[in-house]
């Protein structure tokens, strides 16, 4: 791949089960153990495709947002570009360290302090402690909650947990930056400080997954927009 | 530095990560508490203050022809460090679901940071022990450097373990609802409180298939009895458990790849 591309899906297929149990998904891992080979490519009984054949291109330094109802498959994208879920067919390549904006609370721990924390979302974000140290004045100022980071999370208010939550990730030094649902939280000052750091990040190069329901805040943020689901077959 | 085994190289490679999860482990287990680390050595000393009784009280019975203190807590300290890890390990994939499914890091570091604070607690434990055998004036033999390959030997097991039990459990949760129960007869099938010395050969082959058998027996018996190991005993374990390590890894690294998909 040219190395102008930071993310590239090829002809990505997706699918999921409706069913809550998963007998056969270890059924068939079980299987391709033993044979050492991947089936799968066929659609079963309560599966059904999230992905089909989806093509997506993100250049170098560019901000894409991705728009659409919900269960278009959105999230979906955001997973397989962070690695955490793999394709059923086709090909995803991405250049460079990816940085989701992990849900709030899920990086966190409640009976950790603010500052506790800080260290263990930088971790996950791939950060080394060494950097985390350097960085975590500049993440606390930017969090605005100084006086109250030496506090367990779990007295935090869920504003207070997007301010930290927010700050570590646009701290980390990765090249891919993931943002789900993230723009429409926080009170209108921190907001409006979140607007003003992505397109900080967009002017320092990096490039930007932005999933979103609001259309024309995408359109500020954003250089393109992907549109989901809006043209699929029932 | 490079490994070519794969656990190792993820564990090299995202090592800040794994400390800084086996450092919140431990203290966030602790936080709260009033008596903190001392719980790591309560749990052992209280256990073998129970046995003690029960076998030279109620039952008077002769177990070993030294202070039945140090015959108890010989077992009971390998089988804390077994039973705490599969406890803690089993359901950490479950417990981070939100993680899972939205960053990706190696996700043997979740279970094996389980590993990681058990095996802390099982080092203060140890300590006790050599304090115990100090006041018991327990003779020390160089047989007693057997312990550490046997220590090794443990850390694999249930490494392995923990693997294949806290991977299983994402896709059934039945896992987690049957080691309570299992962890229980496997109490009763290794010898904590009892010796497979006094047991006639047909039961002590069956005893030996329960790996475990192999690593407490002898831990025991270099420390404290000053008695060497069998060497093809130790060969036959080490296959056995090598190669169980081998196939919980790959089932691990099988089931891995769906897990946000199930979890």
């Amino acid at each position: 791949m040219s190395s102008e591309n930071a993310i590239e899906l090829r002809n990505v297929w997706k699918k999921y089960s409706k069913s809550a149990t998963f007998h056969n998904s270890l059924r068939e891992a079980i299987v391709e153990f033993f044979k050492g080979k991947r089936n799968g490519e066929g659609l079963k009984e309560d599966e059904f495709w999230v992905l089909k054949d989806f093509n997506l291109t993100v250049k170098k330094g560019e901000a894409i947002g991705l728009y659409g109802p919900n269960g278009t498959g959105k999230s979906t994208i955001l997973k397989l570009i962070a690695n955490v879920t793999y394709p059923d067919r086709g090909k995803i390549i991405v250049n460079g360290k990816v940085a989701p904006l992990i849900e709030i609370g899920a990086g966190f721990h409640p009976d950790l302090t603010g500052r506790e924390n800080i260290l263990m979302n930088g971790a996950i974000l791939g950060m080394t402690p060494k950097e985390i140290k350097k960085k975590e004045e500049s993440i606390i100022e930017f969090s605005g909650i100084r006086e109250f980071i030496d506090m367990p999370v779990k007295k935090y208010s869920s504003g207070m947990f997007l301010r930290l939550a927010f700050s570590v990730a646009i701290h980390s030094n990765a090249e891919i930056f993931l943002f789900d649902e993230i723009l429409a939280v926080g009170d209108e000052s921190f907001r409006k400080k979140c607007y003003e750091s992505i397109d900080n990040l967009k002017n320092i190069g990096k490039t930007m997954v932005i999933v979103s329901h609001d259309y024309e805040k995408l359109r500020k943020q954003t250089n393109s927009i992907v549109k989901l689901g809006f043209f699929r077959e029932s | 530095m490079k490994f070519k085994e794969p656990l190792l190289k993820n564990l090299y490679n995202y090592r800040y990560l794994f400390i800084v999860f086996i450092w919140r482990e431990f203290t966030i287990r602790y936080r709260q508490s009033v008596l903190g680390v001392l719980w790591a050595v309560l749990q052992p000393l209280s256990m073998m203050i129970l046995f003690t009784f029960i076998f030279s009280v109620v039952l008077k019975y002769k177990v070993s022809g030294y202070p039945h203190v140090l015959f108890f807590y010989a077992g009971i300290l390998p089988w804390t460090f077994f039973s705490s890890s599969i406890n803690s390990s089993i359901s950490s994939l479950v417990n981070h679901r939100n993680l899972i499914t939205k960053i990706y890091f190696p996700r043997e570091i979740l279970p094996l940071s389980g590993v990681a604070v058990a095996f802390v607690d099982f080092c203060i434990a140890f300590t006790i022990y050599l304090l115990l055998m100090f006041l018991f004036r327990i003779t020390f033999t160089p047989r007693f450097f057997w312990f550490f390959p046997l220590l090794l030997i443990l850390i694999v097991f249930i490494v392995s373990l923990s693997l294949m039990f806290s991977a299983l459990n994402v896709y059934y949760r039945d896992v987690k609802l049957l080691s309570g129960f299992l962890l229980q007869l496997w109490f009763f099938a290794t010898p904590v409180f009892y010796s497979v010395d006094k047991v006639s050969m047909k039961w002590k082959l069956i005893l030996f298939l329960n790996p475990l058998t192999f690593i407490v027996e002898n831990m025991r018996r270099v420390t404290l009895e000053g008695r060497g190991i069998v060497l093809w005993q130790l060969a036959f374990e080490l296959v056995v458990v090598s190669l169980f390590y081998v196939i919980c890894s790959r089932i691990f690294a099988r089931l891995e790849r769906k897990m946000a998909d199930v979890i």
